[in-house]
């Protein structure tokens, strides 16, 4: 069996929830390698959340970036991902 | 002077915010319980199985009452080696050792019982921000730019909670403490999960599965969930894993699983962050952290949602007392709350346990890991390695001071093994009331 990411989210805009600092991200790009869902993108010297829609709202990127130039704030009520079976 | 709102605001309702939701209604409390998703157990959680063990507290009785999806009477351990694979069947002579179930259809109904009790709860309403003044926690604001206070703000938002971060209580977290991992919900259909899976739990130790944590496999009614991944830190990703989708995929192959899942298909994929250490500070003026955002969660033992209900209704019982004592200084609340805290002797026993466990299994390969359960003979699982570390450790070193350490932790944990008739009876009652 093929693992397969099969996620559902709510209807809505869950706003820009999850954006870099761009004065504080030095291009390390550990945000992107434990980001399982690629939400994290190379964008010349730095690294952008441009798939922000694939996001599962994990946290792992805001953990790992020693920088501190990752900003992981909340989707708007009733938004974002919606996991079944919890 | 500002005229406070509610005695109690409590941000999450996953497993710690319905029961302190609950419990402070109930000691009659003005109380508000928020929660971001639309249906409470829809968004990150944590934690699909209750502990029948711990649910004999009575605070917990409750809970039996609640949405089950399996009764679960078994615990297979699998210890795969190259050379052999080994499986513990591990059953108590009586009784039931956890309860399966469905954290949508779950906390819901746990959301919908605080409401019972009194509690006023907004769903679909996200904290995004809280009010300090004077170095103290006086409310929270929310998504549609309300501002909300209380006398006394309970965190019960999980992992990443927000409160918890704002309040610089939370902080980020890397390495051995933080485990990322990721859950498949493989839809199988009841009959086929009753005759592949039974009433049992699993747990697997299989190289390329995991790093230094245990994959598992949990049955509910019509699927079965199952989970595996490893510690935030750069040895996560190495030997051809890129992902922690790499290590389910090496799982969901073992020749062991992939019989059993056979015909099945993914109903839904998941990804958790969980930490599975104390938070140094777990109070502030105003505010308590519960559960997750608290840092009350043993991932080693699969224990989360136990600790998570009981802090949850330890803070509630806390911020009652520091109301009436009209002092909600962090003194006072750190005071109170490790004092139920640190007097429950099952959540005493399940840090024992996750500590002996994590020191053997930071110490040592996963092969070593393995094989020493493979020689384990007096019983299988958890347990039984947390005492066999010190055990064989010092028989190996001739130091009998680890083996007496190892044998009064195995007479400190026998309430937790203790899963008997009694709880049998409760369950029954319990379910009768409902």
């Amino acid at each position: 069996m093929k693992v397969e990411m099969k996620v559902d989210y709510y209807p809505g805009d869950p706003g820009e929830f999850v954006r870099v600092d761009e004065s504080k991200c030095t291009g390390c790009g550990e945000c992107a390698k434990f980001c399982t869902r690629n939400v994290w993108v190379q964008d010349g010297k730095i690294f952008r959340p441009k798939n922000l829609k694939a996001c599962v709202e994990c946290g792992a990127c805001w953990n790992v970036c020693e920088f501190d130039a990752v900003i992981f704030e909340e989707p708007k009520g009733g938004t974002g991902v919606r996991f079944e079976y919890g | 002077m500002t005229e406070v709102e509610y005695d109690v605001i409590i941000v999450g309702a996953g497993c710690a915010g319905p029961a302190a939701a609950k419990k402070a209604a109930e000691l009659g409390l003005k109380t508000l319980l928020l929660e971001k998703s639309r249906t409470p157990g829809e968004k990150n959680v944590s934690g699909t199985c209750l502990n029948m063990a711990a649910l004999v507290d009575p605070d917990l009785h409750y809970l039996m009452k609640g949405p089950v999806e399996r009764e679960i009477t078994e615990m297979h351990s699998y210890m795969i080696t190259p050379e052999r694979t080994t499986m513990f069947r591990e059953t108590p002579s009586e009784g039931l050792i956890l309860l399966s179930i469905r954290r949508d259809h779950f906390d819901a109904w746990h959301t919908e019982e605080a409401r019972k009790a009194g509690a006023e709860v907004r769903l679909a309403t996200t904290v995004v921000d809280i009010i300090e003044e004077n170095d103290a926690i006086k409310g929270v604001i929310t998504d549609k730019g309300e501002k909300l206070r209380a006398k006394v703000i309970i965190d019960a938002a999980g992992v990443n909670s927000i409160v918890g971060r704002k309040a610089g209580l939370i902080p980020k977290r890397k390495g051995t403490d933080m485990i990322l991992y990721v859950t498949v919900n493989v839809h199988l259909g009841e009959k086929l999960v009753t005759e592949r899976f039974g009433n049992s739990i699993y747990y697997f130790l299989a190289p390329q599965t995991q790093y230094k944590t245990w994959p598992w496999a949990f049955p509910k009614k019509d699927v079965v969930t199952f989970g595996t991944g490893g510690y935030l830190d750069d040895n996560l990703f190495k030997d051809g894993i890129n992902s922690v989708n790499d290590y389910m995929q090496n799982l969901l192959d073992l020749p062991v699983i992939k019989e059993k899942i056979k015909g099945g298909k993914i109903a839904s994929w998941g990804l958790h962050l969980e930490f599975d250490e104390a938070l140094e500070r777990r109070t502030r003026d105003g505010l308590i952290l519960t559960g997750e955002a608290g840092g009350f969660v043993i991932p080693f033992l699969g224990e989360g949602m136990v600790e998570a209900f009981l802090t949850g209704i330890y803070a509630a019982q806390t911020a009652a007392k520091a109301i009436e004592a009209n002092d909600v200084s962090a003194a006072f609340l750190e005071e109170h709350f490790m004092e139920y805290y640190t007097g429950n002797v099952f959540l005493q026993s399940f840090r024992y346990v996750a500590d002996f466990n994590k020191k053997s299994i930071l110490s040592m390969p996963d092969e070593e890991i393995a094989a020493m359960m493979q020689n384990v003979c007096i019983g299988g699982g958890f347990i039984s390695n947390a005492i066999h570390y010190n055990w064989m450790k010092g028989a190996d070193e001739d130091d009998m001071s680890l083996v007496q350490e190892a044998k009064d932790f195995y007479e400190f944990i026998q309430p937790y093994r203790q899963v008997g008739s009694e709880s049998v009876e409760i369950y029954k009652k319990m379910r009768a009331e409902k």
